[in-house]
């Protein structure tokens, strides 16, 4: 099965159309090299043979036949001539001169150049040696053969034929070898990837693709899909346990209403007991309804459509705005509630969600701080980037719990039983994504500090005045002209 | 006030939310006339003078932001007060800008909603030119930006003193904590926390503490009301 999908998969037939492409390159390199080598040793020999044959014939031309045997004699003695091959015949062919037994049969040619087996012409030799020659036919009808034995550049021909036929062979079976191997491998990968997508489909969200440690590619996919799941597992966590909490919140204050209404029922009307009863229940439906509203706000701001209407905000500003509205309850808890930031910092975004998100880190603060203690929200550039922070001096919250304080409905034990829903820090945490912002949870030593980073506002648009109150209430809220569908 | 300024027209296409808004709004002692869509909203409209219009978002045929748009465009000034189920802000302030007075979020108490109308019934009202308000022995200059009751100075905040000016100038009608929040504060959510009223408590202390009689009464379950001893 394995086979049967290495053959077919895309991988190996790319391979194979890189094995074809390679083999075609390399079998063009060795003709080239064929040719060229060839072509240089034949314009050698040629250029020895033109040598030899001009200073033959100058002899024939001036001494005569007589003067051109002796000569042939003479060189043929010579050890340096062993190379080349002459021969001298008369118009019958018959021996006159040369290390040459006789005339070779094949050459038949009157004048110009040849090449030809010298069959057992040749003194002391055994093989057929290829020799390429000249011919001249003088006007008495002699005829003169020079030649050299290019038997070498035999020899290279055929080695390179066998390099070129071993060479393309041998490419070809290492590349299938290989290719079918990498492609077993890459064939391998993918589906252990998608046994696992598999095994995920089919039971849960638990499985991960297993890594190899050889830290390569695959093992880099197999890394960012593993965490891609293991993200998909904590949202897919974090809306079950929503879903469990929105039941679980929702039940109790519902449960309470039907008990009540049940006894409102099946009792006698007394008007003083029903009217509180049906405060009560007034109540409860309220914070039930109040639950919708935050979980459907922070759904809404998630939703990152709220972008469009972002202006120039001033974060000392609205942080100035937020302290204002809490002082009370800070002077009702004895806490000292500050601000810190005089000049203006500036960011692109909602000053209704940041101000909510404000009030509300401001809220804990005062609400889980010290009674007695200090809360100081501070605007301010860091390393250029306009960052608020909200400080308290109060007990703090261990640090292994910094990571779950954004989860909706997420409450520390000590504080189950103060009032709140647990969606608060999630607002904030879903209005910081929205404005590109990072939130840092820190140790105040004591206490707890929360900074939004924002990112840095581009100064090119204007600054809006944020708005003011209007006491009348008179004038709608302003916005920017826009068309409403 | 004249007949025309205790008359309203409910535009609500659900019949029982139709019936319980007209029902809370005669017993208050309003005349309520009832549109059921945006075409009879339209002919009631033009018909006759209200003293303020409240309409659902959502009607049947015709979007109530259109109702309001074309009753403005044939000069109909009574001010709307949008009611709609879309909770978001954009939606809201869409309403407000295309004509509307004031919105209100589906579900609503219906203390809230009177409360509403009654301001919005109040502004079509002359408005008040003067520069000095008076409620019993308090006196806001609104000038000046001071309050004093028996002549003698209260020292506000500018915040405290525009939620003191807003109880003011809706002397004797309840005002809603949301409605403090949209128009004190300019802010259009709810935190979900008793923040206005330890801040209308503060105001509070500054402005009835050691006075012959208390001037802001909370009005459970609802807001405040700023009002004189008969």
């Amino acid at each position: 099965m394995l086979l049967a999908k290495t053959l077919t998969s895309s991988t190996f037939k790319l391979s194979l159309i890189a094995i074809g492409t390679f083999g075609m390159i390399v079998t063009a390199i060795f003709s080239y090299v064929y040719q060229s080598t060839s072509s240089y040793v034949r314009s050698q020999s040629d250029r020895a043979i033109i040598t030899e044959y001009s200073s033959l014939q100058g002899v024939y031309e001036h001494k005569g036949r007589d003067g051109l045997v002796a000569l042939i004699q003479q060189r043929i003695a010579d050890k340096g001539f062993a190379n080349t091959l002459v021969i001298l015949v008369d118009t019958s062919s018959t021996y006159l001169g040369g290390n040459l037994k006789a005339w070779p049969p094949t050459v038949t040619l009157a004048s110009g150049s040849t090449e030809f087996r010298a069959l057992e012409l040749l003194p002391n030799t055994t093989h057929h040696p290829l020799l390429r020659a000249m011919v001249e036919t003088f006007p008495n009808g002699d005829r003169l053969l020079v030649g050299r034995d290019i038997s070498d550049l035999d020899n290279f021909t055929d080695q390179i034929k066998i390099a070129v036929i071993s060479g393309v062979a041998l490419i070809f079976v290492l590349a299938a070898v290989v290719s079918i191997l990498v492609t077993r491998r890459t064939v391998g990968r993918i589906e252990s990837i998608n046994a696992t997508s598999r095994a995920i489909m089919l039971s849960d969200l638990n499985e991960r693709i297993p890594l190899r440690g050889t830290n390569d590619e695959w093992d880099r996919v197999a890394e960012n899909l593993n965490l891609m799941l293991d993200r998909i597992e904590t949202l897919m966590g974090e809306i079950k346990q929503v879903s469990d909490n929105v039941a679980h919140d929702l039940r109790t204050p519902l449960t309470r209403m039907r008990g009540r209404l049940e006894r409102a029922y099946h009792s006698q009307r007394v008007g003083e007991e029903d009217q509180s009863l049906i405060g009560d229940t007034i109540a409860d439906l309220d914070s039930v309804l109040r639950m919708f509203s935050s979980l459907t706000r922070i759904s809404q701001v998630e939703t990152e459509a709220r972008r469009v209407g972002f202006r120039t905000v001033d974060l000392v500003e609205i942080a100035d705005e937020v302290v204002e509205l809490y002082d009370a309850a800070a002077e009702q808890d004895g806490a000292l509630l500050s601000v810190v930031g005089s000049r203006e910092v500036l960011v692109s975004g909602d000053r209704d969600l940041i101000f909510d998100a404000i009030a509300n880190l401001v809220d804990n603060a005062i609400k889980h701080g010290r009674a007695g203690g200090q809360v100081v929200v501070t605007a301010e550039y860091i390393d250029g980037g306009p960052v608020i922070s909200i400080a308290d001096n109060g007990p703090g919250i261990p640090v292994n719990q910094y990571a779950n304080i954004f989860k909706r409905f997420y409450r520390l034990e000590h504080s189950r039983f103060t009032p709140g829903n647990g969606l608060g820090l999630s607002l904030v945490a879903a209005v910081a994504h929205l404005h590109g912002a990072r939130i840092e949870v820190l140790d105040n030593s004591p206490g707890l500090k929360l900074r939004l980073w924002f990112q840095a506002h581009r100064r090119s648009s204007r600054l809006r005045p944020s708005r003011l109150a209007h006491p009348e209430g008179q004038d709608g809220p302003d916005t920017p002209d826009q068309d409403p569908k | 006030m004249t007949g025309g300024h205790r008359r309203i027209l409910v535009v609500e296409d659900d019949p029982e939310t139709a019936g319980q808004i007209v029902e809370s709004l005669s017993i208050s002692g309003y005349q309520v006339d009832l549109a059921t869509s945006g075409h009879e909203a339209l002919n009631r409209g033009v018909a006759s003078d209200y003293a303020v219009i409240t309409m659902d978002r959502l009607l049947p045929d015709i979007d109530g932001i259109g109702v309001m748009r074309q009753l403005r465009e044939v000069g109909v000034a009574a001010p709307v007060l949008i009611i709609s189920a879309l909770g978001e802000v954009d939606d809201r302030v869409r309403g407000l800008r295309a004509g509307g007075d004031d919105y209100l979020v589906k579900p609503f108490s219906f203390v809230e909603l009177l409360a509403r109308v009654e301001a919005l019934g109040r502004r079509s009202d002359t408005i008040v030119k003067e520069t000095v308000l008076r409620v019993g022995d308090l006196a806001i200059d609104l000038v000046s930006r001071t309050a004093s009751r028996c002549g003698k100075d209260i020292a506000l905040f500018p915040r405290e003193f525009q939620l003191l000016e807003y109880l003011v100038r809706n002397e004797g009608r309840v005002v809603s904590r949301a409605m403090l929040l949209q128009h004190v504060w300019d802010l259009h959510f709810d935190p979900s926390t008793n923040i206005i009223d330890v801040y209308v408590g503060r105001v509070r202390r500054k402005v009835d503490g050691q006075q012959a009689y208390p001037l802001i009464h909370t009005v459970r379950g609802i807001g405040y009301c700023l009002r004189a001893p008969s």
